[in-house]
């Protein structure tokens, strides 16, 4: 939980600026150890001290995009953050060996940008397969 | 006659002909060539690794919005930053009216409980539409309820935003062919998110606010009253 102690002690082990940037981006002063990064920059951090992190905390991620939201992290972190798998991607011989070579590659929810998925939908032949043209009065 | 053809086909001018014309047709290319090219528009890539460049950037490129958000001289840059301080102050204070029309209410209540605990993002529900700007449509969306809902609309001040929740908010769901349900609220008010799910869950739910404060961030008001 947060106190005044838990932040002193987090900042002198992560340091000043690490300490600004979790205050900024997190909200909180987490220390812990460092399990690895993902192909988007976001780094993965690990406090399994149930003196310091309470459970569900003891897992947490630092988004590298200023703009940040959930889907930025890759499923295979997610799983790891999630706790739905016990070891991080880069050391689980499971997850490896069950990607398949053409898996595409992930990207962010593109919502509200030109990007953004667009459900198949009949609906538009339907509504104007008929336009009503009337020839002028002579 | 022989004499003459077997002249003809050892002759210079034979192999000539057959000679490949390698010079000619370079300098044929060549001429076609001198021009530059016309810039083709490089594809824009599938995804994109970069934290400072992502794929919300590069889909981003060249859009009416990207105009909007990229001040060109100093006017501009304060009409900007204007805007940002409005959506700042909006993004931080969504006040929600319930709209709790069936099983969805109970999911829109658990994002306000301890779990999912709106109030760290500043969302308070407010039972008067009067002192709110959002209305999550939660539930089945029936005829007989349809003008309570517009009316409750029609009261809440500008700008307002509408999330629609469930399936039977979106687009009657279950209930599509039932005589007496909405075929989604969007025929009845005009929506900004719409929340897959039937239920969605508390957490759907809160990242449907999430992206409604990205939607929020989007809006350059003054920018478009500066430029018009």
């Amino acid at each position: 939980m947060v106190s005044l102690w838990r932040t002193i002690r987090s900042a002198r082990r992560v340091g000043l600026k690490e300490w600004w940037r979790q205050m900024q981006y997190i909200g909180d002063a987490k220390s812990g150890t460092y399990i690895g990064i993902d192909q988007f920059g976001n780094r993965y951090f690990e406090n399994r001290n149930s003196e310091e992190e309470v459970p569900g905390r003891q897992r947490w991620v630092d988004l590298a995009q200023h703009e940040y939201h959930a889907s930025q992290v890759p499923p295979e972190w997610h799983s790891w953050l999630q706790h739905i798998r016990k070891d991080s991607p880069d050391n689980d011989k499971v997850m490896q060996a069950s990607t398949p070579p053409w898996k595409v590659e992930w990207t962010e929810t593109l919502t509200g940008t030109r990007g953004a998925y667009k459900s198949y939908n009949t609906a538009a032949p339907k509504m104007y397969s008929w336009q009503p043209k009337s020839i002028p009065r002579q | 006659m022989s004499a003459a053809l077997r002249t003809a086909v050892s002759g210079p001018a034979f192999r000539a002909a057959l000679r490949p014309q390698v010079s000619l047709g370079l300098s044929a290319q060549r001429l076609l060539h001198t021009s530059i090219p016309a810039k083709q528009a490089e594809p824009t890539p599938s995804f994109s690794h970069s934290p400072t460049e992502p794929m919300t950037i590069l889909a981003h490129k060249n859009s009416n919005q990207y105009s909007l958000e990229t001040p060109q001289n100093k006017g501009e840059y304060v009409m900007t930053t204007l805007d940002k301080i409005a959506n700042w102050a909006r993004q931080s204070s969504m006040w929600p009216v319930t709209f709790g029309l069936a099983c969805c209410a109970v999911e829109m209540m658990h994002m306000a409980a301890a779990r999912y605990d709106q109030d760290r993002l500043g969302i308070i529900f407010r039972a008067s539409p009067r002192q709110s700007e959002i209305m999550i449509v939660a539930g089945t969306l029936t005829n007989k309820m349809a003008p309570a809902l517009r009316r409750v609309y029609d009261q809440m001040p500008e700008p307002r935003w509408v999330v629609s929740m469930g399936s039977c908010a979106n687009g009657g769901g279950y209930y599509h062919y039932s005589y007496s349900v909405v075929r989604g609220c969007d025929r009845v008010v005009p929506v900004d998110i719409y929340v897959p799910g039937c239920p969605p869950t508390a957490e759907a739910l809160l990242y449907g606010m999430l992206q409604l404060q990205r939607k929020m961030r989007r809006t350059r008001k003054a920018m478009l009253w500066y430029r018009r």
